[in-house]
């Protein structure tokens, strides 16, 4: 006989979720110290670089911001335009794929477009990056109203479709590809001209990029948009019952389009920004934005604030670990993905031991 | 004296809130035992703890006067305790012979199809079931389901039947068929426990009946020495008048006519068939069929969410056939409809009832914004008026009890001030107060010269609530009845399709004398007809 069970917890404490996301940081972060000290490395010296994203004992500090937040923007807007379609019970896997048209339509503006002012240029690449990333969305979204064709396999495959062709470009040379670096020999993707390179405000030494002020601005804009407009409430009526948006006269198909064009444009808009501040794209331009943005979107439990704050600290993670590991020559990057992996597993966990208890099965006193 | 069961002290907690506080409960064995309470007074989470669905916290549970603990649905039907639940627990695309085998555990020789046959038409023969076991379960009426699924759990052996308001669906006359069923199962031993909300019906069958209210355990009495009237005081915890009225109203012109209407339904059938009908201001029109008899279809075309093959819908003389459903209730036309499981239409249950009162009419706010403050107004002034029982405005819908999220559903239809109110089993699943509740809700609207529609499932409350009766059979008229010269007799023959009174003394059913619309276009729609 089971003498115990599970059994939902009563209330939700945010205070006790915390506590609870603390103890399993902490254990995977005490996994992670017996692997680096197997390795010869000091745990704790490796820990204080990765967490104060190795700007600790470092002269040139602001770079380290600088590559932090070149991390976090392109995150925190893919996952605040993938938790708008998974608001709505759409579930676009397709992050990387919008990503990637998005970067290449920005290149092809950064490159043919000449003699623009900057901030022209740069506006028309964001432009041309949302609106082609919008019109992909919106694609999907109109076969899904249509023909209720399935949105998880055709995002999925649109991912694999724009990876190869972002590859094919960046490897063939032929006279018409604009997009290659015309003074080298082997294909590789040119640098963009000066005016398509993302400028910012000059704090002493540091460079605070535009995109991460744009990025600020819709962290609120969204947070408004889904929480006062009507088109925030029709998404969540959507996503929450079809049937009964249906049944209280919402168009429903064309909020699903519409929703997953803002969406995939949010992320265009992701595309555009990371493209110009790299100021050149490549099969990696997405640095994985359109998966990872899933688990900070879940992660966040769908809510704007906590997606913000999820993505800092999932860009924490990934840009200490990285830079702590550069400091290392017995761990490389792969290190620093094996320990993002164990800490995500145990935030879930600790999620999950947040939700529920189990509970012992007691007989009555009076029997 | 040794009980088939006896429980003690039991105790289910969800959350903060207790579903069950110290329960007991005593069955004898070879009686009927009613259980009678109000919605949310712990009856199904009870029933659910003897069938191994949930655990309790507390308490124990004794068989046959042994100390039993069940933590699963097997470990329940070796005791032999065999539940029939208000949703039917069956695979559709199987035969009913299928579906009783799929669910024989330990028995090996009952394997082969034809062995299992016997077995099952014997314990049929046994107990007067009319089943074909080679029947498939998606083509058998609810009455069949529910006569396969108390076979199913008779076949497993069950000696403690349970039966979950086994009555809600059925038609007068399949009633009767199960309840005599019911008093044979009583003689041959079995012990059965029945949940219903009707009272004439604990009269009728039971042997005893246990009350609870808000979980909590009331009492226990004995059927021949109380009345439907000593039940609900028990059962509601005051005096409570039984009576339903029906307010007399002045009648006015046809609001809403609906002339030759032929709606498909999802499979591309035919669920309306050239249905005539219509509604005057200040008239309650009771709907009344079994089950699935393109109810649901005839709402959803005049709300105009789904396109009509056939037929006139006019309101106030002007066509509203193919508005979108928008418009349809910018005229005032107002639909609410309750399915069985009471959440898919009309209501978003993750949402607060704020956010649930504004679904049809956000679209009038200014701006692009959602005026929450407005919203939070209605949604007080709802809460206050019809009783609702919540926490807060903005508790979502899902975490309230049924009779609340209907009550905040009725209430947001009513505060748009409809002139035509289309009402789907208003009362479907609540307890006798909150029912009498929406009875009164319905004729304080009845006075306000509001067309109603009230499709229901008790005939009782219909001949007693409604103006008018209109009958239908597989979608088809049979008659419209005046409650105060008919019988629930007849009703019942007409919903089976046994008594066809349309065209009876030279005068068609369901067309107004002074219509709006013009002689000859009835003729029209009937030669488009087939």
């Amino acid at each position: 006989m089971k003498k115990y069970h599970l059994v939902r917890r009563s209330g939700q404490s945010l205070a006790r979720r915390l506590v609870y996301y603390l103890i399993g940081i902490l254990i995977s972060l005490g996994i992670g110290a017996v692997l680096l000290w197997s390795l010869g490395i000091n745990p704790f010296e490796f820990y204080g670089r990765m967490l104060s994203i190795g700007m600790i004992g470092n002269k040139y500090a602001y770079k380290n911001v600088e590559g932090f937040l070149k991390i976090l923007v392109p995150l925190l807007i893919t996952s605040l335009a993938l938790g708008l379609s998974f608001k709505m019970r759409f579930w676009n896997i397709g992050g990387e794929g919008e990503f990637l048209i998005g970067a290449i339509s920005a290149a092809v503006v950064a490159f043919t477009v000449t003699g623009l002012p900057r901030p022209l240029t740069i506006l028309l690449m964001c432009l041309a990056a949302m609106l082609s990333s919008g019109l992909l969305g919106l694609f999907v979204a109109f076969f899904k109203v249509k023909f209720n064709t399935n949105e998880t396999l055709v995002t999925l495959m649109i991912n694999y479709i724009m990876l190869y062709v972002i590859t094919y470009l960046g490897k063939t040379k032929e006279d018409w590809n604009f997009f290659l670096d015309p003074k080298s020999a082997r294909p590789i993707f040119g640098k963009f001209p000066e005016a398509a390179i993302m400028d910012g405000i000059k704090i002493g030494n540091f460079n605070l990029l535009w995109s991460v002020i744009i990025a600020v601005a819709l962290i609120v804009f969204i947070y408004v948009y889904l929480k006062y407009t009507k088109h925030g409430y029709e998404i969540s009526v959507v996503g929450d019952s079809s049937a009964t948006a249906k049944y209280a006269g919402m168009k429903v198909g064309r909020i699903v389009m519409r929703t997953m064009f803002i969406s995939s444009a949010m992320i265009g808009l992701a595309a555009g920004l990371t493209a110009s501040s790299s100021g050149t794209i490549s099969e990696t331009v997405t640095n994985n934005v359109g998966w990872t943005g899933i688990v900070v979107a879940w992660l966040g439990k769908l809510s704007v604030p906590a997606i913000a704050v999820t993505s800092v600290l999932i860009s924490i993670l990934q840009f200490g670990c990285k830079t702590a590991a550069t400091k290392y020559p017995s761990i490389d990057s792969n290190f620093a993905d094996l320990l993002q992996g164990i800490i995500l597993f145990s935030v879930l966990t600790a999620d999950f031991c947040a939700t529920f208890t189990l509970k012992k099965k007691e007989d009555a006193k009076n029997a | 004296m040794e009980y088939a069961i006896e429980l003690k002290g039991i105790s289910k907690q969800f959350g903060p809130l207790f579903a069950n506080k110290n329960v007991s409960l005593q069955l004898k064995k070879g009686e009927i035992l009613a259980l009678l309470g109000e919605n949310g007074s712990g009856k199904t989470t009870l029933m659910n703890m003897l069938s191994g669905i949930y655990m309790p916290d507390s308490g124990s549970i004794f068989i046959d006067g042994k100390k039993v603990s069940i933590s699963s649905p097997e470990d329940s039907a070796k005791l032999g305790i065999g539940m029939v639940h208000q949703h039917f627990k069956l695979v559709e695309r199987f035969t009913a012979l299928d579906n009783i085998r799929i669910g024989l555990r330990d028995n090996k020789s009952l394997l082969l199809k034809k062995d299992t046959k016997d077995v099952v038409m014997k314990m049929a023969e046994k107990f007067g079931f009319d089943i074909d076991p080679d029947k498939l379960v998606s083509n058998m009426s609810v009455s069949e389901k529910q006569t396969l699924e108390i076979l199913k759990v008779l076949c497993y052996g069950a000696k403690i039947i349970i039966l979950d308001e086994p009555t809600a669906v059925l038609t007068v006359q399949e009633i009767d068929k199960l309840f005599k069923v019911l008093r044979k199962m009583k003689e041959e031993g079995h012990s059965i426990i029945i949940i219903t909300h009707k009272l004439n019906e604990v009269m009728d069958i039971s042997d005893r009946v246990t009350v609870l209210r808000h979980g909590e355990y009331i009492g226990t009495v004995v059927t021949s020495e109380s009345t439907e009237k000593s039940l609900t005081e028990l059962m509601v915890g005051r005096k409570i008048d039984l009576d339903i009225k029906c307010v007399p109203i002045e009648k006015t012109k046809p609001l809403l006519e609906i002339r030759g209407l032929t709606v498909k339904n999802d499979e591309g059938a035919i669920a309306v068939d050239h249905l005539d009908f219509y509604i005057r201001g200040g008239e309650m029109l009771g709907v009344a069929g079994i089950a699935g008899s393109g109810q649901k279809e005839l709402c959803e075309a005049i709300a105009g969410l789904r396109p009509i093959v056939d037929g006139k819908i006019i309101h106030k003389g002007d066509n509203i056939v193919g508005l979108p459903p928008a418009k349809i209730l910018e005229k005032g036309i107002s639909m609410s409809f309750i399915p069985e499981d009471r959440l898919g239409m009309g209501l978003a249950p993750s949402l607060s009832i704020t956010d649930n009162m504004i679904l049809k009419n956000y679209g009038e706010h200014k701006g692009p914004f959602i005026d929450r403050k407005l919203a939070r107004e209605e949604a007080k002034k709802v809460i206050e008026r019809f009783k609702v029982v919540t926490p807060s405005t903005e508790t979502p819908v899902r975490k309230l009890s049924g009779g609340n999220v209907q009550k905040v559903l009725l209430g947001r239809e009513i505060k748009s001030g409809p002139n035509v109110l289309i009402t789907a089993y208003p009362v479907r699943g609540l307890d006798i107060n909150s029912s009498y509740m929406i009875y009164d809700i319905l004729n304080e609207q009845k006075k306000k010269d509001v067309g109603i529609l009230f499709i229901g499932e008790d005939i009782d409350v219909m001949m007693a609530l409604c103006d008018k009766i209109m009958v239908i059979c597989h979608g088809r008229l049979m008659g419209v009845v005046n409650s105060n010269h008919t019988t629930k007799e007849e009703i019942g023959l007409m919903m089976t399709g046994a008594l066809d009174l349309v065209d009876r003394g030279g005068k068609t059913a369901g067309i107004a004398k002074d219509s709006e619309i013009a002689g000859n276009d009835k003729n029209e729609t009937e030669d488009t007809g087939l």
